[in-house]
């Protein structure tokens, strides 16, 4: 057991390593962080001293090897446009964030789960369908598009809710809400198609035959194997609800980090971005490293490998 | 010379390791020996983990052993992925057990069954054309049927459409892995007919793998059974089934369903074994209801018998009236 | 194991266990069953045998009320007087595995991978005989003991994939015990199995038959396989009885052309080797059946009247009844 996670921590540093790699590659190569912090019609002179200030006009591995060796110290570096150290600043905006994703996640799970075994328990019905519908419209509009009509009804024409910012507690409720409804309605469609395929197995049909009630099959058979899949996909929502939550809270001006990586990217303040990244891939892998942990819990056959024989 | 040459062939699996790192190989064949003559049939009978699908497979080229050979027409098999494999592939075919997965479900059959010629460039389109019209009729389907998808046909029609793209290459061998366990009983009879009948016509040498006895009876020139990766008895299958040699080649003719069986039968108590842990000596002494203290150390060698017959057990020569 | 007696002529008298009368299925319109009568006495030993789409499995999970919503019954299924079809799911869910158990092929597929076997067995146990926990556990250890089961203390705690196919459906098979059911309905439990397996679970219901007095009704597509353990066997083709006789009636004097057909399919062990006598044409599709006899289009003896009405069941002696017009002209 100690071997699988060393194992997966290590692939896990790998990943990230990459990632990062990739985005200092790409975000320096595609413009100039001097001219377009300065502005571009700042005298030559400034841009070469800026330049040579924040070390750019090394050679790009040179670079790099000075970052990993600056993290590996701890120095995450300073942001180009306030001097401010990059670690606090990011790590600041972190529980904002958290503070919309987790009752989003919580608000998918809750409402897309019981919506897609409904749906499933009825299937070919009339119920089925309209769920199914309702799931389909909550996934093809774009956040943007939701976030921004339910400003329009509610902050902007009933005047009940704040249209930005997070002064308020209740302030957070559109975000929440434009945050989940996209994942919720994935998650009641992927639920309706894994509970459709565990009600169709054979044990299903044994429980049955075994004279247990209907709501007991469901509950002490089904429910369990179908949760076997569900917690792969609410692992990937993770890293979805992360995506959201830069449209949502520039939507929203909720200043967490998705706000904090779409103007830094704008403005090529490159340490920033970089630790974003950095963080937001620990985010991921951790969350796939969880799932992977509790698939191992609820499944049985993975603990044991293929066939460990009694 | 013998069409098909097996000389001591071995095979292990690389195991999957466990979330724990437990490492193992499996060896599913363990030191076998065939000869498969032209236009004959060789039975290759057991139950599940004895290594006769890995066998079929090694038979055919598609795996290379970890140890002996594989020797067709009298040359060495090439490795898998050669030019000259690929090429051997018009002379060896395989028919297995799914005919839905054999089958693919996109194309029409006609297409399936000249798709080998196209592969190996044999002949014009209209003598691709001509060639199909004659392996379907020569399988027992009716010529409309070429246009048909698989899902269209039935499962004996499906398995005939198999056969059929079998054949297309003319091919010298044809290795069957339980050709009709999957079909209804009465269709079982019409494809086995099928494959005796193409046997006569084509000259074709057939190794025919299942685990139905009563088949392989009535098919095979000769049978031989296996038991964890090893043959243990090998003969004519009429003698051999009357009065088999070893106490497993006992059991699993005593275990077939018998209505007219008169008086109690031996049942095999235990599991059928598990190739990742093999016992030692005689493969199949904790299960033997004979099995003495040598069986245990040393394991028997497969030794002809005055009749021709072959077994590998230290108490079948002993006294062969008495099994 | 010794041949199957005879039934018992003063045992045809008593009463029927459960009786079905004109059973009918069909799925989206499609007849799946066309009207079965069949009854079963308590304690026989009763073969069903037929090839795919006979109807075999779906006549006893249409009577156990367990085939999907889409499917419609009708006709008439009696357990002790008690009308099944129809009946509300709750009583249902109290006859299933209490009155009338039911065990599967594939045994690996047929119980959950991530409860433990125990547990699974524990559940019949609490179910139907009301104990729990301690108690519980205990009585399916037995019951493993029971099925033949050996080590049966560490086996409770096993998962279904760590144990064989074989072991597997003895687990199964004390499961479908575990509410002391008078009717035990095995649908094809040994064909996923290897041959030397097959022989020990066939023994074992076998055994557990003549222990417990439960009846056994066992379907196959071979033969073979129902002779052995059968005193009664019943040929299906395409949703309707064809024949119905004691074993050894059967299978030395089959009425009905498809039941010889079945016979002579399969190649004897001893004896010289022949060419099988393969019954012609494909296996009739529920959906596509010809008017009339639905194997007439593969029957060699075939007359026009075989295609123009069903046949109607003939008796061919006491006990044996098969449907086929030409026994109509034999008969007596």
């Amino acid at each position: 057991m100690l071997g699988f996670v060393l194992r997966r921590l290590a692939r896990a540093a790998l990943t990230m390593l990459i990632v990062v790699a990739i985005a200092f590659a790409v975000l320096r190569l595609s413009a100039d962080p001097a001219t377009v912090i300065l502005g571009p019609d700042a005298p030559p002179a400034a841009i070469a001293a800026f330049r040579h200030a924040w070390g750019l006009d090394r050679p790009l591995w040179m670079q790099f090897g000075f970052y990993i060796a600056a993290l590996l110290d701890g120095d995450f570096g300073r942001s180009m446009i306030n001097g401010a150290t990059v670690l606090p600043l990011v790590l600041n905006r972190v529980p904002t964030t958290l503070s919309i994703m987790l009752p989003a996640l919580l608000l998918a799970i809750g409402i897309g789960v019981p919506a897609g075994m409904f749906a499933a328990l009825r299937r070919n019905t009339f119920a089925d369908r309209a769920v199914m519908i309702a799931a389909v419209a909550g996934f093809t509009v774009p956040s943007f598009v939701l976030g921004l009509v339910l400003v329009l009804v509610f902050a902007v024409e009933l005047g009940w809710l704040p249209s930005g910012g997070n002064d308020h507690w209740y302030s957070a409720i559109l975000p929440i809400v434009t945050l989940g409804t996209g994942a919720g309605a994935v998650l009641a469609r992927f639920t309706r198609s894994a509970m459709v395929e565990v009600l169709g197995q054979p044990y299903i049909l044994t429980a049955s035959a075994k004279g247990l009630l209907w709501r007991v099959v469901i509950r002490r058979h089904a429910l369990p194997n179908a949760a076997i899949p569900l917690v792969t996909m609410i692992g990937f929502m993770v890293g979805g609800l992360l995506a959201g939550a830069v449209v949502t809270e520039s939507v929203f001006s909720w200043p967490g980090l998705g706000r904090l990586m779409v103007t830094s990217v704008g403005s090529r303040d490159l340490a920033v971005v970089q630790c974003i990244l950095l963080l937001v891939s620990l985010m991921m892998v951790a969350s796939n490293l969880t799932v992977d942990l509790v698939y191992g819990l609820i499944d049985p056959r993975l603990r044991h490998g293929e066939r460990g024989r009694l | 010379m013998s069409l098909l040459v097996l000389d001591q062939v071995h095979y292990a699996y690389p195991a999957r390791h466990t979330l724990l790192g437990g490492r193992s190989k499996i060896r599913a064949v363990a030191g076998v020996s065939l000869a498969l003559e032209r236009g004959r049939t060789l039975g290759l009978v057991g139950e599940s983990g004895c290594g006769k699908s890995t066998t079929g497979r090694l038979a055919l080229g598609l795996i290379a052993p970890d140890a002996g050979c594989v020797a067709f027409g009298g040359e060495a098999m090439p490795a898998p992925g050669t030019a000259a494999w690929r090429a051997l592939r018009a002379r060896v075919q395989l028919v297995f057990q799914d005919p839905l997965g054999a089958l693919d479900r996109r194309l029409a059959i006609g297409r399936q069954i000249a798709e080998p010629m196209v592969i190996h460039h044999l002949g014009t389109s209209d003598e691709r054309t001509r060639r199909v019209a004659e392996l379907l009729r020569a399988v027992g389907l009716s010529a409309d049927l070429e246009a048909r998808y698989p899902h269209q046909l039935s499962g004996g029609q499906r398995q005939r459409a198999v056969i059929a793209r079998a054949l297309a290459t003319r091919p010298d061998l044809l290795v069957c892995d339980e050709p009709v366990s999957a079909l209804d009983v009465s269709i079982q009879a019409q494809v086995v007919n099928l494959l005796a009948d193409l046997q006569e016509e084509f000259g074709l040498t057939i190794l025919f793998i299942s685990h139905d006895l009563r088949l392989v009876r009535l098919v095979a020139h000769e049978v031989a059974v296996m038991y964890l990766g090893q043959i243990v008895e090998q003969g004519e299958p009429t003698a051999m089934f009357a009065a088999p040699a070893h106490p497993y080649s006992q059991a699993l003719l005593a275990a077939v369903p018998n209505p007219q069986r008169r008086g109690p039968r031996a049942l095999l108590a235990g599991e059928p074994p598990d190739p990742a842990a093999r016992p030692t000596g005689c493969a199949f002494h904790p299960r033997c209801p004979i099995a003495v203290a040598r069986c245990r150390g040393e394991a028997p060698a497969l030794r002809p018998r005055a009749d021709g017959r072959l077994v590998a057990c230290h108490l079948a020569d002993v006294d062969a009236a008495s099994c | 194991m010794p041949k199957p007696p005879s039934p018992d002529p003063t045992l045809a008298a008593a009463p029927a266990l459960i009786e079905l009368v004109g059973l009918r299925v069909a799925f989206d319109r499609t007849p799946a069953l066309h009207g079965i009568d069949l009854s079963v006495r308590r304690g026989e030993a009763l073969g069903m045998v037929g090839e795919s789409g006979s109807g075999k499995s779906v006549t006893w999970l249409a009577a156990l009320g367990l085939l999907p919503r889409r499917a419609r019954v009708g006709g008439s299924v009696r357990l002790d007087g008690q009308e099944l079809i129809g009946a509300a799911s709750d009583a249902l869910a109290a006859i299933r595995g209490r009155r009338i158990g039911l065990i599967f092929q594939d045994p690996v597929s047929a119980l959950n991978p991530v409860h433990r076997v125990g547990a699974q067995i524990g559940e019949a146990v609490s179910r139907h005989r009301g104990l729990n926990g301690a108690a519980a556990r205990a009585e399916a250890r037995r019951l493993l003991d029971q099925v033949g089961l050996p080590d049966s203390s560490r086996r409770l705690d096993a998962y279904p994939h760590e144990l064989s196919g074989g072991q597997n459906q003895r687990v199964m098979i004390a499961m479908a015990l575990a509410g002391e059911p008078d009717l035990l309905i095995a649908d094809e439990p040994t064909t996923a199995l290897d041959t030397t397996i097959q022989a020990q679970i066939l023994d074992l219901l076998d055994r557990l038959r003549r222990e417990t007095g439960m009846a056994l009704v066992l379907i196959s597509h071979d033969l073979s396989v129902v002779g052995e353990v059968c005193e009664r066997i019943v040929v299906m083709y395409a949703g309707r009885i064809v024949e119905d006789a004691p074993t050894a009636e059967l299978l030395e004097a089959a009425a009905h052309p498809y039941t010889k057909g079945l016979l002579a399919a399969v190649p004897p062990l001893e004896g010289p080797r022949r060419r099988l006598a393969a019954i012609p044409g494909n296996v009739a599709q529920a959906g596509d059946l010809p008017p009339g006899c639905a194997f007439a289009p593969r029957c060699g003896d075939a007359v026009e009247a075989c295609a123009a009405q069903v046949p109607r069941f003939q008796e061919v002696a006491p006990l044996h009844r098969a449907a086929c017009w030409r026994l109509a002209d034999a008969a007596p």
